[in-house]
């Protein structure tokens, strides 16, 4: 019998399927918003994914639109100051979370104090954050249990910022949210 | 055609034709065999067989023989004790791997795939008539012996008529090495597995007593069965008293199907001995299991018939069916033992050698992959050992099997006894912990939607239709290269002289006399090992071995209540 002389290694085909198909997971969507109360997230330590900005919070809606550093001027009052950190939670879902800034008085009331400070301490480690009502501010807790860091998006923070505000981009004063804020729609 | 002209000197076309009653091994009645290249063409009635000590056609090694289903032909070589030829090309398997997956108008019997080509064939009543007189047996009249020869001779024409028109598609190097498995697999075949005799005589008078009184016995725990049958309303009235959580379909009626049965039985063990028994009761027919004079079952391993590649032998002939108490049966000859080995967390390590995912091997090297994932997932501290952890290590290797199955969590919830959100979690730390294996599960199904085929190593393909199975499709690389494993391994286990008992999904059964069985399971395992590393890149899987020795016989834990009842049973009835 010759069955002995069939050459396996040559008969081999590849499986390694990723490299045949060429397909990857594109980023379509960004939300933006705090982390959901069982959230267990993650911020991106790096400065490069962070941002100090001006947003305006649609309520009625739960829409935040970007401000244009331009019109900032003319918008004083309406918009809020944000630090827009990068997030990922356990479900692999990446936002923008808006953390606000404090005012021009330099003060901090308690809830943005504490999300400040989860957002430092959540770059190291996987937390949840609660509001706490009878505290005025929000609870963390830590995950007990070593999890294993993020996978971050490939996409850098430009792009995500692009995903995150392509339709919610104020850069005119003609824009409907600021017509609807001066009473105009 | 040009691949397999330039590589033999006789492509050889055979079809035998033979009677095989239940659990025998084949006795050839003619043969006809055409040799493509010279046109030589031979004809034999089975006295001029039987008068030869060689094949009359060229066999060796600028040959390949052609057939359809070629195991049965080599079981035509086996029983006239021919050499058998050192090149198959069986157009059968290559039929099912340029369809594997796509649905055919008219199957996959040679009838089948000349339909699909659009060939003329002989017509199906024809067919029928010639298969009958052939299981008829001898003796024959002239008329009916040039019948069956020139019945014989058109199955070679159908397979010219094929071979022409499956050529183009034919990837001949892996052609040659699915043929060298029916080499394999007819040695098994012919080889077959021993049973108790005498046990399965008594089994078979008593049968009909035996099944009433065996209900009786398994249901007054139970209480669920009426004059014979089960009642689901009864069966209701039981789970609710056991406070079990069962299954409903859309209608609200109890899901009693038989993996349902299955998947609460492990996680609700009092459930066990009663899909045990309604298995029995509706699956196991002993008359149909197929045994022969010999005491050996003995049916067709139906190679490659499952999508996977698998070996998918019937239900109600094979020994190794769905009752599993019947393995009871299975008992070495005198002066023998036998040896069930198998692979150690076999799917588990194809698909961390597959993906490459260093944290998967590094949990299947640790000789307990469950724990390990228990551990790398943070569920457990590094010193636990299956002892002091033994309900997490059950939930992690629950979860694993879910992952290997394609369970979601709703099945996975039932198994553990765990609500769905436990069960949730638990994938979710799988996905968490073995990125890399899921990056390239979902790489396997986009490649599988883009292009529409996926494929083992060694080119066993599925192709992929409307309203594919991503589930399916996820889990085809473990199991087809899981099925190249097993050929591999049965190829190098009977060309290396093991005498194969069966396949057995991740499992060889193997027999020698007693003397020689350590040896036997050496060269096994070694084969076993091998074919390992052949097939995953270098990366060897363990084997395990269970042995036992005349006069003991086979047993499975997961049918002994039923065997020792049934025996019980007898020994009233006697």
């Amino acid at each position: 019998m010759s069955f002995e002389q069939f050459d396996l290694n040559a008969l081999r085909l590849s499986q390694d399927y990723a490299e045949l198909a060429g397909v990857r997971k594109l980023l379509t969507t960004v939300p933006v918003r705090k982390p959901g109360p069982q959230d267990f997230f993650r911020v991106h330590p790096d400065e490069a994914w962070r941002l100090q900005t001006a947003v305006i919070e649609v309520k009625e809606d739960r829409e935040v639109y970007l401000v244009s550093p331009a019109l900032r001027e003319e918008l004083i009052g309406e918009f809020v100051p944000v630090a827009l950190y990068t997030a990922i939670n356990r479900q692999k879902i990446t936002f923008l979370w808006p953390v606000k800034l404090p005012g021009p008085d330099g003060r901090h009331n308690r809830w943005h104090q504490s999300a400040m400070e989860a957002a430092e301490l959540a770059m190291t480690r996987w937390l949840r954050l609660q509001a706490n009502m009878a505290l005025g501010a929000y609870e963390l807790f830590a995950a007990a249990g070593s999890l294993e860091d993020p996978q971050w998006p490939e996409v850098g923070f430009a792009e995500l910022l692009r995903i995150a505000f392509r339709d919610r981009f104020i850069d005119s004063l003609e824009h409907p949210v600021v017509r609807r804020l001066r009473g105009e729609i | 055609m040009k691949a397999l002209l330039s590589r033999f000197r006789h492509l050889v076309l055979v079809d035998f034709e033979f009677t095989a009653p239940d659990g025998e091994c084949p006795q050839p009645i003619c043969l006809v065999a055409k040799d493509l290249a010279s046109g030589q063409v031979w004809q034999l009635w089975q006295d001029d067989l039987q008068a030869l000590s060689t094949p009359p056609y060229p066999s060796g090694e600028d040959s390949v023989l052609i057939a359809y289903y070629a195991s049965a032909e080599l079981g035509c070589h086996l029983a006239l004790d021919w050499v058998l030829p050192s090149h198959i090309l069986d157009l059968y398997v290559e039929f099912r791997n340029h369809t594997n997956g796509l649905t055919l108008p008219c199957g996959s019997g040679l009838l089948g795939a000349l339909a699909y080509f659009g060939l003329d064939s002989i017509g199906t009543a024809d067919k029928d008539a010639m298969r009958a007189l052939a299981l008829r047996g001898g003796p024959w009249s002239a008329d009916e012996q040039a019948a069956l020869l020139a019945y014989c001779a058109s199955d070679v024409q159908a397979l010219e008529r094929l071979l022409a028109a499956l050529a183009p598609h034919l990837d001949v190097p892996h052609a040659l090495h699915r043929g060298r498995y029916m080499v394999a697999a007819a040695r098994i075949e012919h080889t077959g597995i021993p049973l108790d005799g005498p046990a399965l005589r008594r089994l078979r008078e008593y049968w009909e007593p035996i099944q009433a009184r065996v209900i009786e016995r398994i249901d007054s725990a139970y209480g669920v069965y009426d004059d014979g049958h089960f009642r689901a309303a009864r069966f209701a009235g039981f789970l609710a008293a056991q406070g079990i959580h069962w299954p409903r379909l859309p209608s609200g009626a109890l899901d009693l199907k038989d993996d349902t049965f299955r998947d609460m039985a492990r996680a609700y063990p009092v459930i066990a001995p009663l899909r045990e028994l309604r298995a029995t009761q509706s699956q196991l027919r002993l008359s149909d299991l197929a045994v022969g004079q010999d005491g050996r079952n003995r049916c067709l391993l139906s190679a490659f018939r499952a999508r996977t590649g698998r070996n998918q032998p019937s239900n109600s002939r094979f020994i190794f069916g769905p009752a599993v108490w019947l393995r009871g049966l299975i008992q070495p000859q005198p002066g023998w033992g036998l040896a069930y080995i198998d692979w150690s967390q076999q799917e588990f390590g194809i698909a961390a050698a597959l993906s490459k995912d260093p944290l998967m091997w590094a949990a299947y090297l640790s000789g307990d992959p469950y724990l390990s994932f228990a551990k790398q997932a943070g569920a457990v501290p590094a010193e636990a050992t299956k002892r002091s952890h033994a309900s997490v290590r059950e939930q992690f290797k629950a979860c694993v099997l879910a992952v290997q199955y394609g369970m979601g969590a709703e099945s996975l919830a039932r198994r553990i006894g765990q609500p769905a959100i436990y069960a949730r979690e638990l994938l979710a730390l799988h996905r968490h912990t073995y990125r890399v294996f899921w990056a390239w599960s979902d790489a396997v199904l986009d490649y599988a939607l883009l292009k529409g085929t996926v494929w083992s190593v060694f080119g066993w393909t599925l192709h992929i239709e409307a309203n594919p199975n991503a589930r399916s499709i996820r889990n085809f690389p473990m199991q087809a290269n899981g099925a190249e494993l097993l050929r591999l391994a049965c190829c190098l286990a009977t060309e290396r002289g093991v005498r194969v008992c069966t396949p057995v999904h991740d499992a060889l059964l193997i027999e020698a006399p007693l003397a020689d069985l350590e040896a036997a399971i050496a060269t096994t395992q070694q084969a076993m090992q091998e074919a390992s590393e052949a097939v995953l890149g270098g990366f060897p899987l363990r084997s395990e071995v269970t042995q036992v020795g005349y006069p003991d016989r086979y047993s499975d834990a997961r049918g002994q209540r039923m065997w020792d009842t049934v025996w019980d049973v007898i020994e009233e009835l006697a």
